[in-house]
């Protein structure tokens, strides 16, 4: 949205001594945030009118000519390849030094001396489009200059001076005003602007309408719920034309291609007050009469763009007594456009529902200038004005224009006065400063509220502009006050408190724990995905993608399914790096996505819904160029020191999953918490480095109600203690672990047994395998004697020999 | 007697300094502390000073000489190592030997600093859901029925009125309801956005929500929270601004903005020249979202504030493309 301070002046004195860059930060602080401040004028500099004198052929160019221009001080030659130069024409000429768009396109350039085809040219004869005057002057081809020959202008003077195009305009951020519908148009603006710097504002103009009642015009409101207000008014014996330069300039200096006089005060009042306006040419209007209806199903209309489009239905048309005219509060049609012969008007000015011009403009795929303005929710009254505001203004430019029917007026303005109760008390305290008195008073009546003031409570009448959304509640005073007062006046305190006893976050602190324990101990690498499933991944791992929770407007067919694990995306990432690596260990600690189970998060306040389970859960990936062996061990290995770290005693069962070609249930008693294990080799592409990949995941939320933080010391050893080697041959198949409970079920004496060496081939006989280990043997009462460890060494070797048939090496 | 003592110390001291092999140490040795040694023939000089002088200089001299001979050890016992390598049969200019470590995501390192400083300020650091529904994302947040930020561009919608939360916002009616007033927490975590990707936009990153309900908040203690917050953050006391902003769940709503820390308000390229720089929406919490944590905004008031987490993390490393966050690029993240 373009503020022009020359418009502005229209009903404010600015301060003489107001510098526009202080301005644009006032407004910034006070009202809404200016991107930029753009001198009108800037772009023009060194850009003259000029005459061309003499026209001359290219001696080595067919498309190029020779120009002897007058730009005042001097003659110039420049080179030109302009197709409609002529001599005698008044021209633009941007000087040597002047900033100028090459073909209207890319950034600006600095004009330099040059020499075209060896002829020198001192400077350029501008097309429109070259200094950003095209919407002044339409060019009909890109090869044309800008003619002035039309325009009283004097040799030599600056362009900008002799357009009189000298102002300054205010570009702010839209964004920051989509809940404002008062500040859609420059007399709201210019409002704030009266506020902030103490102004008097003048009232905005109120044309008292007089005219005949030749036009029987009648207007049918058939779905009030989403108008809430329609005025119509025609006007004969009108000339379509160019709009006088004034109006022109104002409407470019808001960036508004002015197209012809009648159109150019429609927008012109959209601009000025940000009510959106619609002229129809009233011999396209079947019977003068008007109907405001939903559109049926399947139905198609041609907009004033040329574009058929398919209607939504219950789209809200504009009709007349036969056929759709418009569609409402977005574009006319094409059917009633304004033309060069058109003579009789009958204007528009009317209130729709926001969000049904929303979803109508949505649903066509098309914003305009008009439905942004709807869409922030219109004050009715604002239409009564813009109809009045709009005939005056035909009438100026129209000389022989009258008024040809009555005003028609279907009011059915939802929106009922706003009354508020607001202690000065709640002003200052959520200020946190006390305010006088009477600069509260002020600052409300300079934005038009109506006040009384008793017992130190101000009642408030919101005026009408801005009681359709904007402003329903004391809050929202304060604001209006605080921010006119000064938010550079708040006094900075931090706030007094009460200590609370602190409340437990286990999750968060096992997470933080975890996190570094991995990171900065373990070597794994922390990874962040998306919640969006890899879906080949997925599929790899046998995951049914309908089991997942759907996105059902995803930006991509990649995006579609939320993880229900974390695996297939931290092995996508996992394939991905080993183009660059081939050892590394990542992991991930995330929410995931239950389609099926319901969680513990309720949906509402009335706590009978509950939200798709989201478990945390850890999941790692090692890819390794360790033999299986090391990698599955060494993964077990982790998971060991994690649980010891943690604290949490858990059990791996062996287990199987189709995608791993070895897996363990990580439990907790009978409850299963996660699995690892080794990756079948075909799941990947590691490309020529043979690498071995093993995974590990773990529901965290589950696991952490098993984490016990109260870690028991174990008294030191007060004896000391005696280590022993032991190896046996035995059955290939034996496992460790089967040996391991065998032994220390022999006697509490035997601390620790440690593997040392597992062997089997030479020397050993096929289907047999010789193992090693330590043995440690201590007693919390005595030193044990070699006797008492001959006789536990001995008797575990029968035991291996009875059970396992084991030999002693 | 005792000015000869010092000067033949310092004398010493300067020879010594210059010896750079042992056979000039030896020289040194026997020049100095030899039987004819200059310092043994002033030590025999002793016996001959007045009987009041002599504890005193016998005491100095002897303390001199144990003095040289300490130094004089030292010394030999560098030129030695010197010339045997210290009997250290390698290269020490080889590089130093590290063990690899892994890493923690940047945006976790950052959390961790920002959650800290919250922390000493009595906020807890809460989570909440990711697929949420309409009510806690939206309605409880006083974000009208037909608010835009609702529309299908903006928001990620699932099955059964279901969505992705656009802002970590939706756990202020959630833990209000959970904990009560007085309420002080922060809410780190990931939001979700339909809108296309480019090097500044993802439709996945990180917001840090923070929350303070209690009776008589004001915008002042807003901004001293904020302005603590950052000052410890930035290491730097940083200065604040409110401007008007428009957020449907705070009432009066503010932008936030920093005066820049590159040109420290001068304007540069960072601050596009306005001297400041946008790095939060904040305001004090609206009544209806008060009313719809079931409590009476007469009695309670607060204020929240939405910090854009992932492009602080991107301010503190200069990070240039958001993308590289969620890449899993080792290459990217082995360096934080």
């Amino acid at each position: 949205m373009y503020l022009s301070l020359d418009w502005a002046k229209d009903w404010i004195k600015l301060p003489k001594d107001l510098e526009t860059k202080q301005l644009a930060l006032d407004f910034t602080m006070a009202i809404v945030e200016v991107e930029e401040v753009i001198e009108r004028s800037a772009n023009l500099k060194d850009i003259v009118v000029a005459k061309v004198s003499e026209v001359t052929k290219h001696p080595d160019a067919d498309r190029l000519q020779v120009c002897q221009v007058d730009v005042g001080e001097k003659i110039e030659q420049i080179v030109c390849g302009g197709t409609n130069l002529s001599k005698g024409m008044l021209v633009a000429v941007a000087k040597v030094g002047s900033r100028v768009k090459w073909h209207g396109e890319g950034d600006l350039v600095t004009m330099a001396k040059t020499k075209i085809r060896g002829v020198e040219s001192n400077g350029m004869i501008a097309a429109a489009e070259e200094i950003g005057l095209e919407n002044l002057f339409p060019q009909k081809s890109d090869k044309e200059i800008l003619d002035l020959s039309a325009m009283k202008l004097k040799v030599g003077d600056e362009l900008a001076e002799a357009l009189e195009l000298n102002d300054t305009i205010i570009d702010i951020d839209n964004k920051s005003i989509n809940h404002r519908p008062d500040l859609w148009g420059q007399y709201g603006l210019a409002r704030e602007l009266a506020a902030i710097y103490k102004l008097k504002l003048k009232d905005y103009p109120n044309f008292e309408l007089k005219g005949k009642n030749e036009t029987k015009l009648k207007v049918t409101v058939e779905d009030k719920d989403n108008c809430f207000r329609y005025l119509g008014l025609a006007i004969k014996n009108i000339k379509v034309e160019d709009s006088p330069w004034w109006l022109k300039k104002r409407l470019e200096a808001v960036g508004i291609r002015p197209i012809n006089n009648i159109v150019d005060v429609t927008n012109y009042v959209m601009y000025e007050l940000g009510q959106p306006m619609h002229a129809f040419d009233a011999t396209h209007i079947e019977g003068a009469h008007i109907k405001v209806k939903q559109a049926g199903k399947g139905e198609k209309f041609v907009t004033l763009d040329g574009e058929n489009r398919k209607l939504p239905e219950g789209a809200l048309m504009i009709a007349d007594a036969k056929k759709y005219v418009a569609l409402a509060g977005v574009m006319g049609g094409q059917n009633s456009e304004i033309s060069i012969d058109t003579s009789e008007v009958i204007l528009e000015s009317a209130s729709f529902r926001a969000a049904s011009v929303r979803r109508t403009a949505t649903a066509v795929g098309l914003r305009s200038e008009s439905s942004a303005r709807f869409e922030k929710s219109l004050d009715p009254v604002m239409a009564g004005m813009a109809i009045r505001r709009a005939a005056e203004l035909i009438l100026e430019l129209c000389p022989d224009a009258y008024i040809a029917s009555n005003l028609v007026d279907i009011d059915n303005n939802p929106f009922k006065p706003i009354t508020l109760e607001v202690s000065e008390e709640l002003i200052n305290n959520r200020f946190g400063l006390t305010i006088p008195t009477a600069e509260i008073k002020d600052t409300l009546h300079r934005l038009q509220f109506d006040l009384k003031y008793k017992a130190k409570t101000f009642t408030i009448g919101v005026p009408s502009f801005r009681a359709t959304k904007d402003i329903s509640i004391p809050e929202d005073i304060v604001e209006e006050v605080a921010r006119i007062y000064g938010y550079d006046n708040i006094k900075f305190e931090l706030p007094k408190v009460n200590i609370d006893s602190p409340i437990v976050n286990l999750d968060y602190l096992a997470a933080k724990d975890i996190r570094r324990w991995l990171s900065l101990s373990q070597k794994y690498y922390e990874i962040y995905n998306y919640p969006f499933t890899n879906q080949a991944w997925a599929k790899k791992l046998g995951l049914e993608l309908n089991n997942h929770l759907r996105v059902k407007n995803a930006l991509s067919p990649e995006q579609v399914y939320l993880n229900i694990s974390l695996l297939p995306n931290l092995l996508a990432r996992a394939e991905e790096n080993m183009r660059w690596y081939d050892e590394f260990k990542m992991y991930e600690l995330e929410r995931t996505f239950d389609k099926i189970s319901k969680g513990t998060y309720q949906t509402d306040n009335t706590r009978k819904k509950f939200l798709p389970k989201q478990d945390k859960y850890l999941v790692g990936v090692e890819v390794s160029k360790k033999n299986k062996e090391e990698l599955f061990l060494s993964t077990k290995g982790m998971l060991g020191a994690l649980m010891e770290h943690l604290n949490v005693e858990l059990d791996f069962e062996e287990s199987d999953l189709a995608y791993a070609s070895i897996v363990y249930d990580i439990k907790y008693k009978d409850i299963n918490l996660g699995q690892f294990g080794l990756l079948e080799d075909d799941l990947f592409d590691s490309g020529d480095n043979k690498v071995n990949v093993a995974f590990w995941q773990i529901n965290f939320t589950l696991f952490l109600k098993y984490i016990n933080k109260v870690k028991k010391y174990a008294t030191l050893a007060k004896f000391p203690a005696v280590y022993r080697d032991m190896a046996v041959v035995v059955d290939k198949g034996l496992k460790w672990a089967d040996l391991e409970a065998e032994i220390v079920k022999i006697s509490p004496l035997i601390r620790h047994l440690e593997p040392f060496d597992v062997f089997s081939g030479k020397g050993i006989e096929e289907g047999q395998k010789s193992i090693a280990w330590h043995l440690e043997f201590r007693s919390n009462d005595r030193t044990l004697l070699a006797e008492d460890v001959d006789k536990l060494m001995d008797d575990i070797l029968l035991i291996l020999q009875k059970k396992f048939e084991a030999v002693l090496r | 007697m005792e000015k000869k003592l010092k000067d033949l110390k310092e004398q010493f001291l300067r020879e010594v300094e210059e010896a750079k092999d042992s056979k000039l140490l030896s020289d040194l040795k026997t020049k100095y502390l030899g039987r004819k040694g200059e310092l043994t023939n002033v030590l025999k000089e002793v016996k001959d000073l007045a009987v009041e002088e002599k504890p005193k200089i016998g005491k100095l001299a002897n303390e001199v000489k144990n003095e040289l001979a300490v130094i004089f050890s030292k010394t030999e016992r560098i030129i030695k190592n010197k010339q045997s390598g210290g009997g250290m049969n390698f290269d020490p200019t080889m590089p130093g030997i590290r063990e690899e470590t892994g890493h923690l995501h940047p945006s976790t390192i950052v959390q961790y600093e920002i959650e800290d400083i919250f922390a000493q300020m009595g906020f807890g650091v809460y989570d909440g859901p990711q697929v949420e529904s309409e009510y806690y994302n939206f309605t409880a947040l006083n974000t009208p029925e037909d608010h835009p930020a609702r529309d299908s561009q903006d928001t990620f919608w699932l099955e059964q009125g279901l969505l992705l939360r656009s802002q970590t916002s939706n756990l202020q009616v959630r833990m209000l309801e959970k904990y009560g007033p007085p309420f002080r927490g922060i809410f780190p975590g990931r939001v979700f956005r339909n809108e296309a990707t480019d090097a500044s936009h993802d439709h996945t990153f990180y917001q840090l929500e923070g929350l303070m309900v209690d009776k008589d908040i004001n915008i002042g203690n807003l901004i001293a929270v904020m302005k603590s917050f950052l000052s410890t953050f930035f290491n730097t006391e940083v200065d604040v601004r409110l401007r008007p902003g428009f957020f449907p769940f705070v009432e009066p709503g503010f932008e936030l903005d920093i005066k820049c820390l590159i040109c420290d308000g001068k304007g540069c390229s960072v601050c596009s020249q306005s001297g400041w720089v946008e790095l939060m929406p904040c305001g004090l919490v609206h009544p209806e979202v008060i009313k719809a944590a079931n409590l009476d905004p007469k009695e309670y008031s607060g204020f929240a504030f939405g910090l854009g987490f992932t492009r602080l993390v991107m301010m503190r490393y200069k990070i240039d493309d958001i993308r590289l966050l969620q890449s899993g690029d080792l290459r990217f993240l082995k360096q934080f």
